[in-house]
């Protein structure tokens, strides 16, 4: 589903890649953890499979797509089959919350009806469809969080990408959230999280890609998460 | 695509810049105005070309028996009425100049009576009528039409007939035309550059509209790029914006210039200044609808959209 093949990605200016050549594999269906420190290259990771970002050097494979040679036009479409969530939610503040989530679907041209069934199926799903007319600032940090998966998931995505999703959240709600995903896991979508929630990886084992320094040191199919940099 | 949802974008945007959007479309109104007058001139400048340019001719008096040049020190007239040899020296100038068409004789009585004709209009008949009148036959010269080549190319001719003895003035219409040409030039440009330097500002503004406005809508943005709308989609809200506002400027500006050719043109110049053809309804659509130069509902839009097409691709980049 997504592949890396010596992938280096150098920002402008002096200093190391961001990643320096990562070759990585990940299946459909998988849930995978990508951990390591911060400018440790998780976020560029990320960003290349969004083609936000274009590899310098290497390919990176999409659904059997090379995205970095696609054309510009095309990648709207590659964004479709991908949803994302941020640690910051990033919901909008005039918006309810069915308006939120239905967003996602109208500025891709779904139709009225499309939008009138997937929007309140989707909140059932993350279980807030008796919340579907509050404003983002009337729900907590998790139930935004469940709100910015919800938007992240009703267009049916092949892969779901979480950026610190659990990031601005206590333990207890963090642990609903990972539920949340191993549900979407379970149906079929692949998922990618990055995360620095030690709490988290240990409890949901589940294969770890850890990157120190834009490489690969760690590649688990069952790992907690790691022993060598256990920092806050 | 869901155009619910991209008008009621365009509605909260424009509501959201209200300011800005006047000022672009004050802008676009002035200087789209200016551009249209710079157009209406350029066309009443061809059109008095194209009617009065073949007429544009130059007037040879011939000397009379004491003619009045006598009086301003002239010596052409010194033989009194122009005899046949000088007669044919004139002609043998105006047949050998390459700055001459054609030329025509007209007497003295055929002189005399256009001049009476135009001056029975001026209520000024009385002075070539009865028995006391100031102006006779006799005093009045004989003359050449001469009709030139191009208009603005007689210096040769003049110089080398207002030496010849017989000839005693040489009346250039171009001199008056010349003038209203020189009217008509500084007018055009002087429009065209007001309208340039304005359109400049118009452009200047839609550029920080736009930059405002995304600004304004960057999470939307953010988002929407992220759950996959088109370029095109995210630029639709802002192009729309553009339009809207590029409309009202060119309404505005249409307004305007109907105004100027009603009350300025049909009911203003072209009753008073009646020997000059004037720019019709013709003209003034002309100048709204026009490919060159390009009328003022082509430039507006234009002038809007594409820097719009072009910041959005800077400021919207996928």
């Amino acid at each position: 589903m997504i592949r890396f093949e010596k992938v280096t990605k150098r920002y402008p200016g002096p200093g190391r890649p961001a990643l320096d050549q990562v070759t990585l594999d990940i299946d459909k269906g998988e849930f995978v953890y990508l951990v390591g420190q911060s400018g440790s290259g998780k976020s560029t990771a990320l960003r290349l499979v969004l083609r936000e970002l274009r590899p310098t050097t290497g390919r990176v494979f999409v659904a059997g797509k090379e995205i970095n040679r696609m054309a510009g036009w095309k990648v709207p479409r590659l964004r479709r089959q991908i949803g994302t969530v941020f640690q910051d939610f990033r919901l909008l503040p005039n918006k309810t919350v069915a308006e939120n989530v239905a967003f996602a679907q109208q500025v891709i041209g779904k139709s009225h009806k499309e939008i009138s069934k997937a929007v309140p199926a989707t909140l059932e799903l993350v279980g807030l469809k008796d919340k579907a007319d509050r404003m983002p600032d009337e729900l907590s940090g998790g139930e935004q969080q469940r709100v910015a998966v919800a938007r992240a998931y009703v267009n049916q995505p092949m892969i779901l990408i979480a950026d610190e999703p659990t990031g601005n959240l206590d333990p207890a709600t963090s642990v609903g959230i990972m539920n949340l995903l191993g549900d979407i896991n379970a149906a079929g979508t692949t998922v990618v999280m990055a995360t620095h929630d030690h709490g988290i990886v240990d409890q949901f084992t589940k294969r770890v890609i850890e990157l120190e320094h834009g490489k690969v040191v760690r590649d688990e199919a069952a790992g907690g998460y790691g022993f060598q940099h256990e920092e806050g | 695509m869901q155009l619910r949802h991209v008008f009621s974008e365009l509605r909260t945007g424009l509501r959201r810049n209200l300011s800005m959007h006047l000022a672009v479309i004050v802008t676009l109104f002035v200087s789209l105005t200016l551009a249209g007058v710079g157009i209406l001139v350029q066309r009443e400048a061809t059109k008095t070309v194209d009617e009065l340019g073949n007429e544009l001719q130059i007037r040879i008096n011939l000397c009379t028996e004491d003619d009045p040049s006598l009086r301003r020190g002239l010596e052409n007239c010194a033989s009194g009425e122009i005899t046949d040899a000088q007669r044919d020296r004139v002609e043998e100038e105006l047949e050998a100049s390459p700055e001459v068409e054609s030329f025509e004789f007209e007497t003295k009585q055929e002189s005399f009576e256009r001049a009476y004709e135009q001056n029975k209009r001026k209520d000024r008949g009385y002075l070539f009528e009865g028995e006391g009148a100031v102006v006779t036959v006799e005093k009045w010269p004989a003359a050449y039409w001469v009709t030139l080549k191009t208009p603005d190319e007689a210096d040769g001719i003049i110089s080398a007939v207002e030496g010849l003895d017989g000839v005693a003035s040489i009346i250039d219409q171009r001199e008056v035309m010349n003038q209203i040409f020189g009217i008509m030039t500084v007018l055009k440009y002087g429009s065209w550059i007001g309208s340039g330097v304005l359109l400049l500002a118009a452009l200047l503004q839609v550029a920080n509209t736009i930059r405002l406005a995304a600004l304004a809508r960057r999470r939307e943005i953010g988002i929407m790029r992220l759950v996959g709308a088109s370029t095109l989609y995210i630029a639709l809200p802002f192009l729309l914006e553009a339009l809207v506002t590029a409309v009202i400027g060119v309404g505005l500006a249409a307004g305007a210039l109907a105004a100027f050719q009603w009350w300025g043109v049909e009911q203003g110049m072209a009753e008073r200044v009646t020997f000059l053809p004037w720019v019709d309804w013709n003209d003034y659509a002309q100048a709204l609808i026009g490919t060159f130069p390009p009328g003022i509902v082509i430039l507006g839009p234009a002038l809007t959209l594409i820097p719009t097409l072009l910041l959005t691709r800077k400021y919207v980049k996928v």
